[in-house]
């Protein structure tokens, strides 16, 4: 698959972040040239740090939750009743949602984890529906049931109103730093962790590792990537709607990671903004019909290209005769770029990883 | 409580858990079988529910119970035959994720076709009324309003009840269409078959036995129970395009509270959350949340649920 190794190096690091920033900050005006609007851009921004998350555990741990609404829901809960309640400052409200993303996913990833593939998923889609419907009936009093929680006052950073491109540019900070992070947690030992437990979780576990610490982690990370962006769209928008918890926000994620190419942290962000567009644009075109057309083109990628866009560009890439370098971010596993770590007097190196 | 509450409960929960029994059945039967979790399993039943009431309304009853199934044991077999053959090789996730694009398509179609909103089901005129059950002593008042009732002695109610006809006939429906599926499992050749096939299709396969249409007719066999259910359970789960939606996830807990593969635990697992949700709907904020309780509870006591045995799926 792959056909050469590319080793680290920081200057690419900080090539490659700034060129993202530079897409995502001026996402307000290119998006208007294809025919989206300013807001659009911030939702974009907002799913995209959700899509990010999501990645880094069904990209790197191959864990599929069908429940990720669980975290994006109960984060924009709790911003909402901070604001209602508490303070109009954002910044309370963001650590609120940090704690109760953090405590919730460790109660449902003690509940989930230990079951891996089938029942991962099922488990995760299951408590999360048990939460919506909490919200629904016992929570009722907190959470407005079936109307949602609407915000009169609109949140403030130390003071500034946040509203228009504020959130945005707010937004775009956070997915840029979500990206630095996600790139650093993959080519760390812990990104190599997470991707063994994906190749093979038993022998990981007969070689003495504690995999649930593990899975646990990429699970927290991704839930306060979820919370963080739950967060945010109740500061884009002062209305929590029983939607964000709703099975189809964690289908909405899932759809966005797989059609834009799963465990390559750019994709799911594309897909983000592919299903943005859908959802907004084409749907003044089509009407209701989006949906059918969007589920259409899931299945489509799903059977014929499952590595989603990013896969496709490669393949054309591969097709124009043009080197594809390897998507293995810290192991050496070709012969020639194992034969080039030597020549780079590395040989121990390479040899304990044989 | 009174022994009439009681039994009305009970009747209540039975009714409950027989849909979730149809729905999970189908899918721990495929499960077992082809290895697949299918999450259009309830698109299926939307299929079925639109399918009766075009059929029922156009042809009349009798036809849509005859032709519903069948359209759904060739649409599970299209299907399996279409792309669910070409996703056994690849991981679980894939699998989940195509079933799931199918489901959202097939809901978005409905929506598509007939409105997202309730249509009205054409239940036959025998099926509208009410059943009246009464107890030792109870004088049934002599007025034709009651005499045409379908009446049902049963010696400790004290005094009448009544329940809706058709919810006694899901519940009758129900079982002979679990009974049957038990009966074609345990004592027909092909069942045997499938059943082997469940244990170890590899050795099957070893000892020259077609098991790969055998496995596509029990993916038809699923979606044709999805297909009574439709028919039957459509006039009470409402007839819209997300219901799939809503029925699948109680009948993936009671799969998994069952016991992945198991069709004994299917039925004993989707009884019991039948009865949670009946005997819980005096205090209705915890009856929305009540079948969650209970699949906590038997995951973290038994983590391969009721009736799962070792080493499937680990």
């Amino acid at each position: 698959m792959s056909t050469e190794y590319r080793p680290h190096s920081w200057p690419r690091e900080g090539i490659v972040l700034g060129v993202f920033a530079v897409v995502v900050f001026a996402m307000p005006w290119w998006l208007t040239w294809i025919g989206g609007y300013e807001a659009l851009a911030t939702k974009i921004v907002i799913w995209a740090i959700f899509a990010l998350g999501f990645d880094i555990l069904l990209g790197f741990t191959g864990y599929l939750s069908f429940g990720h609404a669980a975290f994006f829901g109960t984060s924009g809960y709790v911003a909402g009743l901070m604001f209602l309640h508490y303070s109009e400052s954002i910044i309370p409200a963001l650590l609120a949602c940090l704690v109760v993303s953090i405590v919730l996913a460790l109660v449902l990833g003690f509940l989930t984890l230990r079951r891996t593939g089938i029942y991962f998923a099922i488990l995760t889609l299951a408590f999360a529906q048990m939460l919506h419907a909490a919200a629904l009936s016992i929570f009722q009093e907190w959470t407005g049931g079936d109307n949602g929680l609407t915000m009169s006052a609109q949140p403030n950073l130390f003071g500034l109103p946040m509203d228009g491109l504020n959130v945005f540019y707010l937004a775009a900070v956070l997915v840029v730093i979500g990206f630095a992070m996600a790139r650093q947690i993959r080519r760390s030992p812990l990104g190599l962790m997470l991707r063994s437990i994906k190749e093979n979780q038993m022998r990981l576990e007969y070689t003495g590792v504690n995999v649930m610490a593990y899975k646990m982690t990429a699970y927290l990370i991704s839930a306060i990537y979820a919370g963080t962006a739950g967060w945010l769209m109740v500061v884009y928008e002062p209305y929590v709607a029983t939607k964000f918890l709703h099975w189809s926000t964690s289908g909405e994620v899932v759809i966005m990671s797989v059609i834009g190419g799963v465990n390559t942290l750019i994709g799911p962000m594309i897909g983000a903004a592919f299903m943005m567009y859908f959802e907004n644009v084409v749907q003044s075109e089509i009407g209701e019909l989006w949906k059918l057309v969007l589920g259409a083109i899931f299945v489509l990628i799903v059977i014929f290209l499952p590595g989603g866009f990013v896969d496709g560009y490669n393949r054309v890439r591969k097709v124009l005769g043009q080197k594809v370098p390897s998507r293995r971010h810290n192991v050496p596993d070709s012969p020639e770029s194992m034969r080039k770590l030597r020549e780079r007097g590395r040989t121990a190196e390479a040899g304990r990883t044989d | 409580m009174s022994v009439n509450d009681v039994f009305l409960q009970l009747v209540t929960g039975l009714q409950l858990g027989a849909i979730y029994a149809l729905i999970a059945l189908g899918l721990t039967l495929i499960f077992g079988t082809l290895g697949v979790v299918n999450f259009a399993h309830g698109a299926l039943y939307v299929i079925a529910i639109y399918a009766a009431v075009v059929i029922g309304g156009q042809i009349g009853f009798w036809a849509a119970v005859i032709l519903v199934p069948l359209l759904l044991f060739v649409v599970g077999i299209l299907m399996e035959r279409g792309i669910i053959q070409y996703f056994y090789d690849r991981p679980h996730t894939d699998q989940i994720l195509v079933t799931f694009g199918l489901a959202l398509v097939i809901e978005e179609g409905a929506k598509a076709i007939f409105g997202a909103n309730n249509i009205p089901y054409p239940i036959p005129d025998w099926g509208t009324g009410q059943m009246l059950f009464y107890g030792t002593g109870a004088t049934i008042p002599g007025v034709p309003r009651f005499e045409e009732m379908p009446q049902v002695w049963m010696p400790f109610i004290e005094g009448m009840l009544f329940y809706p006809s058709w919810r006694i006939i899901l519940i009758a429906v129900s079982f002979l269409a679990i009974g049957g599926l038990f009966a074609l499992l345990q004592f027909t050749r092909f069942g045997l078959v499938v059943r082997a096939g469940m244990r170890d299709s590899e050795m099957l396969r070893f000892l020259g036995i077609n098991i790969t249409a055998r496995f596509a007719i029990v993916f038809g066999l699923g979606a044709l129970i999805a297909g009574i259910a439709g028919v039957f359970g459509g006039p009470i789960t409402q007839v819209t395009p997300d219901v799939g939606m809503h029925l699948l996830v109680p009948s993936f807990l009671v799969v998994v509270i069952g016991g992945m593969g198991s069709l004994p635990g299917a039925l004993l697992s989707a009884m019991l959350l039948g009865m949670a949700l009946s005997f819980s709907a005096e205090y209705s904020a915890v009856q929305q949340i009540v079948i969650y309780l209970v699949a906590v509870v038997v995951l973290l006591v038994r983590p391969r649920g009721l009736m799962g045995k070792k080493g499937v799926l680990e």
